[in-house]
């Protein structure tokens, strides 16, 4: 009988930078809320990651090509921070929660299930997204539930810099006029109802409030991000449609939309070949 | 542009800087560490100032490699190439320090120094 051979990684791929923690000094309720919790913010980040990185190669120009290939790497790289702080909470692999999942149980939110399209959309997506997650991530800034603060401290360092970068493109879409705003405002159009879907109300919400490791509920975040949404649009002089997004329902679906099934096809296909794989 | 030679010279980059000065290049500076020069690193194109820096800081900070960078419009760089001012053709060599021999006049010195 031969042994199997040891597999080795051929590098050291990450530095521990997610803060260690004693998960049994948690009660069970608040552990379950923040797994849920924990999850939303990983898969939200996971997913733009890989949207984003359906650009790499076919970017409008080169320069952009590069920048917008590492804001998918910040978004994955996001995503392992918060899969690990799930991890430790529930004991599972990090690596089996991203990519081991079948494709209806990722709980991202109804506007990143959109497909890439064109840039504009990619464009009008993203800042919809990254501006939401900002307001989202303020709101876990002074965490009680330390670790996630620490982590939401670097994440923010560094989306800082995604947020100039989409609201100069915005800018640039909008003032441009012609086909470049048409196109920015028939995405904006199109993703409006799931504007606000980052804040769909999570289970286990009251507890996260009660116990200070989220400062406001959701669906107050909600309001706060329309506002700001409709304070920039107006700005720039773009119409977006009157409705009123709805949150309440923004991480559930009866299916995932084709464009997520081919873009998990793609994200999980090394696993799938070979679950384990490291490289 | 009628002088292309203008001090300013930016209406017109190509007149003074040739082809290869499109209004969209940006050249990038950069910092290694504190205390160190600014050294040429290349240079990105972009539409405006706010994608120049965002563009420089992938291309040439991405790998954590610069503590400063400076993003600076190509069409506002004076090029400088005038070999009539750069390398005068008449004698300079009284304006390097090989142009005088100084070692005698030292030596002389020096002696004169370490009787005094």
């Amino acid at each position: 009988m031969t042994a199997e051979p040891t597999r080795r990684t051929t590098r050291v791929t990450v530095a521990h930078d997610v803060p260690s923690f004693d998960a049994a000094g948690l009660a069970p309720a608040t552990r379950d809320a923040l797994s849920e919790l924990l999850l939303t913010l990983a898969d939200d980040e996971f997913v733009q990651g890989f949207l984003d990185s359906e650009w790499t190669g076919i970017a409008p120009m080169l320069e952009e090509d590069v920048a917008f290939s590492s804001l998918a790497q910040d978004e994955i790289g996001h995503a392992r921070a918060f899969y690990e702080l799930r991890s430790a909470l529930t004991g599972e692999d990090p690596d089996k929660i991203a990519f081991g999942r079948p494709v209806d149980a990722y709980r991202h939110c109804r506007l990143l299930d959109h497909p890439r399209t064109d840039w504009a959309f990619s464009i009008a997506r993203r800042y919809l997204y990254d501006t939401a997650d900002a307001v989202r991530l303020v709101a876990l800034a002074d965490s009680s539930f330390r670790p996630l603060a620490e982590v939401v401290g670097k994440v923010r360092r560094e989306e800082t810099y995604h947020l100039m970068h989409l609201d100069a493109w915005v800018r640039r879409l909008a003032d441009r006029g012609g086909e470049a705003r048409d196109r920015l405002e028939a995405a904006l159009a199109a993703l409006w109802p799931d504007a606000l879907s980052v804040f769909a109300p999570l289970n286990g919400e009251a507890t996260l409030i009660r116990e200070g490791i989220l400062s406001e509920p959701m669906e107050v975040l909600a309001a706060r991000q329309l506002e700001r949404l409709k304070g920039v649009f107006g700005g720039l002089g773009i119409q977006v449609p009157g409705t009123t997004p709805e949150s309440s329902g923004g991480r559930t679906r009866t299916a995932p939309s084709a464009g997520f099934q081919w873009l998990w096809g793609e994200f999980t296909a090394v696993h799938r070949l070979e679950a384990g794989a490291t490289w | 542009m009628s002088d292309p030679r203008d001090p300013i010279g930016r209406s017109d980059p190509t007149a003074v800087l040739g082809p290869d000065a499109q209004a969209d290049v940006w050249e990038v500076f950069r910092q290694e560490k504190d205390g160190d020069a600014m050294r040429h690193a290349g240079n990105v194109r972009a539409p405006d100032a706010d994608l120049a820096m965002h563009y420089a800081r992938e291309f040439y900070s991405r790998r954590q490699e610069s503590v400063r960078l400076w993003i600076v419009p190509r069409t506002a760089i004076r090029d400088l190439s005038d070999l009539d001012l750069l390398q005068p053709p008449l004698d300079r060599s009284f304006k390097k320090p090989g142009g005088y021999v100084m070692r005698d006049k030292l030596d002389a010195a020096r002696r004169k120094a370490s009787t005094e």
